[in-house]
């Protein structure tokens, strides 16, 4: 990681900015979204020590002063879903990617919660929504 | 669609208040399909998008609109070997690729 962030070093401008954007290092959370509704099933528990890995060459570049950060802020993301089969598609791509376990127990209990809101209502805007906050760094190259 | 990410588009706002976009040179690296390069090139970006998944690069060059054809270039590429010279770029984004 800290050689990817010498690289973007090489090719940026003097006092060119780096932008690092992704996931935060936290759980996300798993539910329904219909009808303006938020109905949440459950928590996911993916592996988060490549996301820590990724800060602490962040911060390294910083020490280093190869790189000052500008600024930071943290702000919601949510990814949606219309099929359980999507879903599991996202699960399967966790495992794939190395990134977490298997989440079956969830695949299961978001099947379960589907079913049981299928017999109360059937609505065509109905969701499946992952949500969790995304990190958004800028540094500036001060080499 | 069956699989959104971010149709609120908080990653595009947050990402306008960083700089102004326009005419500035961006690489993008882990561009993915290409969601955020679109985004990015709306706001007048010239963006150099790369990502190691030849797959997903295919699937950007297909959904690119003709309007953005002379803003955005996809390509095949790795963070850690980048093939450009030196100081080239007003931007690097990481998207979602640290």
């Amino acid at each position: 990681m800290v050689h990817a962030l010498r690289e973007a070093c090489r090719v940026l401008k003097g006092d060119g900015l780096l932008i690092d954007l992704r996931p935060a290092p936290v759980h996300r959370h798993v539910g329904i979204s219909e009808n303006g509704t938020y109905v949440k099933v459950g928590v996911m528990r993916e592996f988060l020590s490549d996301d820590r890995s990724a800060n602490g060459a962040v911060a390294e570049m910083i020490n280093s002063r190869r790189l000052r950060l500008k600024m930071r802020t943290r702000f919601e993301c949510i990814r949606t879903m219309d099929q359980l089969s999507d879903f599991k598609a996202r699960l399967d791509e966790l495992v794939q990617l190395g990134k977490g376990s298997s989440h079956d127990w969830l695949l299961r209990r978001m099947k379960e919660t589907l079913a049981s809101r299928a017999s109360d209502q059937r609505s065509r805007r109905r969701k499946i929504i992952m949500r969790g906050p995304m990190d958004l760094r800028v540094l500036i190259k001060t080499e | 669609m069956a699989y959104r990410i971010d149709p609120e588009k908080n990653e595009i706002k947050a990402l306008k208040q960083v700089t102004n976009w326009r005419n500035k040179r961006v690489l993008e690296i882990g561009c993915g399909n290409g969601r955020l390069t679109r985004r990015l090139a709306r706001l007048g970006a010239h963006i150099h998008a790369i990502d190691p998944n030849a797959d997903l690069i295919k699937r950007a060059r297909e959904a690119l609109p003709n309007s953005y054809a002379s803003r955005i270039r996809f390509n095949v590429g790795k963070s850690t070997k980048l093939s450009h010279p030196n100081e080239v770029f007003d931007v690097v984004l990481f998207a979602w690729s640290l």
